[in-house]
């Protein structure tokens, strides 16, 4: 295809686009525009995204499956860190290669070092079944992480301002403030 | 401090090679103490390489650290610096890419945006022209006066060394910021460096955090340049120059608070300490000349009894930088996150009534060394200082170092009451900085054998 053939294909794709966002679309006044971030993924405001594509050990994804089985996704080590907005494993190519998927607050490799202490048996237990894994206390984890990360290409985050502090703190605060409404009318006579 | 640390210090404790260590990453710092910084330019391979053979003989080892004596200098290179040394593409290949890049490359990851935006720094900071950093400290004028004109006179005789930058320090015992606070107080102790447990000042952290070529804190040795002559005992030194608008902070504290005396403690509860260096914590009502110059006392002290912040604002200065004990909202590991702390101040201090701008150059030489300075004080900058969730508080920013623009919040929690204050000006303002590479002795002779 030539160039002008691009040209004019780009611009009807903008201008069906901006119908589309014209009769389909709403503004919330915040600013959801996603940009390359840090070493890898993109970033939408506080979050950022993590996309990995990684082979899996001889058994490793029956042996990971099984843990997310028990598990039934309380990953409490994900609790623990705070920043974690979701998370998720896909198995892909016949149980050969999974997917891992996650949103989280800032940038990830600010905090390896501190999974490498903090909860070290956790991260091992779920990353071992990938081939190669180096050991979460190894100098190298960041770069094994970095070899299989793709950065995604499009992305949507509805709250880019909120971290996952913000979020729990802001819906204790609302409850805190219902129930002191709530018994502010209670008749008390 | 250092008569503390002389009966503290065990030769039996000591497994790290201390003699091939520089001093200033273990020696604290005399106190009185004169000092200079110097920052150079190479023209040549052969010239940096003369300049680091004259050097060496002035150049101090670990070794005896405990006992600050005689007058010690310290030298330290940017990547540019290596480069003109011609180091083995093998070896600059092997450092870190944050010291690669350079402090200015790493703008975004500094928060250096803005005001503070390299394009913003004083020169030579940022431009590639400065090579390497010398720093020499003495207990007394005269020790210092003379290992200076020393080294000045080695620099003479050297064609192809330029001088760029020369700044000198002094402290007095009262050791003094530039607003008027005791400065310096916390540091971390290193394990095997021969020390016990002083109080207060933790658990001595692995010696791997600080110094490249052994285990950290994980248990694991991390990365470090090769080959091992030149990585093993070396580590990372981070500065960075702020000039201080004390007069802005002054003038915040008459804006918010109405006595002199409400006025000192709005102030301490954003330092976390008042004037005399005595932490809020063991005395939250008024200052205590005497716990803040006691060296056994002004550290002794955990958060256990404050989780809310109540004495100690859990956004103020000292907490951030060091939370210690804190219940922190997002999974960190505090031992991964200290510094050596080997900052000067610059400038007169002002009067607290001082609240016009006098126009006069002052403010802090921010020098922090860690095995992995850059990373962490990228964590800092981003983390602690400019964030504040990490301590669940939103965007609030660091009251003192933040870059807070005239929008900065800071909360106190109180018995009561929970007083936010608004429009925190940016009270230090960057100047510039450079990362260095600050080698061990024996690499220091092979990179000047090269």
């Amino acid at each position: 295809m030539s160039k002008i053939g691009e040209t004019l294909d780009d611009l009807k794709l903008i201008v069906q686009l901006y119908l589309a966002k014209r009769h389909e679309s709403a503004d919330d006044g915040f600013d959801h525009s996603v940009i390359a971030h840090g070493r890898g993924g993109l970033r939408s405001g506080k979050i950022s995204e993590l996309t990995v594509i990684a082979p899996l050990r001889e058994g490793g994804a029956e042996r990971l499956r099984r843990i997310l089985e028990i598990a039934k996704g309380n990953l409490g080590g994900a609790t623990l860190v705070g920043t974690v907005h979701d998370l998720r494993f896909v198995f892909l190519d016949n149980d050969t290669k999974v997917l891992f998927c996650t949103a989280f607050d800032g940038e990830w490799d600010h905090y390896i070092e501190d999974f490498a202490t903090k909860i070290p048996e956790m991260m091992d237990l779920l990353f071992d079944n990938i081939e190669g894994w180096p050991g979460i206390k190894s100098a190298t984890v960041k770069d094994f992480i970095l070899k299989y990360q793709i950065p995604a290409s499009g992305w949507y985050v509805a709250y880019p301002h909120l971290t996952v502090n913000d979020v729990l703190r802001n819906d204790v605060i609302v409850k805190g403030v219902n129930k002191a409404i709530d018994d502010a009318q209670v008749i008390r006579r | 401090m250092s008569s503390l640390l002389q009966r503290l210090f065990h030769l039996s404790k000591v497994n790290i090679e201390l003699d091939d260590i520089q001093a200033v990453i273990l020696r604290n710092r005399p106190i009185p103490y004169f000092g200079t910084n110097a920052l150079l330019h190479f023209e040549s391979a052969a010239a940096g390489r003369e300049l680091i053979k004259k050097l060496l003989p002035l150049i101090t080892s670990a070794e005896d650290w405990h006992q600050a004596e005689d007058a010690s200098a310290t030298i330290a290179f940017t990547f540019e610096g290596l480069r003109i040394l011609r180091l083995p593409d093998a070896s600059l290949d092997s450092f870190p890419e944050s010291f690669r890049e350079g402090m200015a490359k790493r703008a975004v990851k500094l928060n250096d945006v803005d005001e503070h935006a390299p394009e913003h720094w004083q020169k030579p900071f940022g431009t590639g022209q400065i090579h390497a950093a010398v720093n020499i400290i003495a207990d007394t004028h005269e020790k210092w006066q003379h290992a200076l004109e020393k080294a000045k006179a080695e620099l003479g005789l050297l064609g192809g060394v330029t001088l760029l930058h020369q700044a000198d320090f002094a402290a007095t015992e009262e050791a003094k910021n530039v607003f008027g606070y005791r400065d310096g107080i916390s540091n971390p102790t290193i394990e095997g460096s021969g020390v016990d447990e002083v109080p207060g000042f933790g658990k001595p952290i692995k010696a791997g955090e600080f110094i490249l070529g052994y285990p950290g804190e994980s248990g694991a040795i991390g990365k470090f340049p090769d080959p091992e002559l030149l990585g093993k005992n070396g580590t990372f030194l981070v500065f960075r120059k702020y000039h201080s608008n004390v007069y802005l902070f002054n003038k915040f504290l008459k804006d918010n608070a109405n006595t002199d005396y409400e006025q000192e403690l709005l102030a301490a509860k954003m330092f976390g300490r008042w004037r005399s260096g005595a932490p809020l914590t063991l005395t939250p009502e008024k200052d205590d000349h005497e716990i803040g110059a006691d060296a056994h006392r002004n550290n002794n002290f955990s958060y256990e009894e404050d989780e809310l912040g109540k004495t100690v604002p859990l956004s103020c200065h000292m907490r951030r930088m060091n939370p210690r004990d804190t219940k922190q909202s997002v999974m960190s590991d505090v031992n991964l996150h200290r510094i050596i702390r080997k900052g000067v101040s610059y400038g007169s201090a002002p009067h607290k009534d001082a609240v016009i701008d006098d126009g006069e150059q002052r403010g802090l030489y921010f020098i922090a060394i860690s095995a992995k300075a850059m990373d962490t004080v990228e964590h800092l900058q981003s983390q602690w200082v400019n964030e504040g969730n990490f301590i669940n508080h939103g965007d609030e920013k660091d009251p003192i170092i933040g870059l807070n623009q005239g929008k900065g919040l800071f909360t106190v929690p109180g018995a009561g009451e929970r007083r936010r204050y608004h429009a925190i000006e940016t009270f230090n303002v960057m100047q510039g900085g450079e990362y260095f590479f600050l080698p061990g002795l024996r690499a220091l002779k092979w990179m000047s054998e090269l």
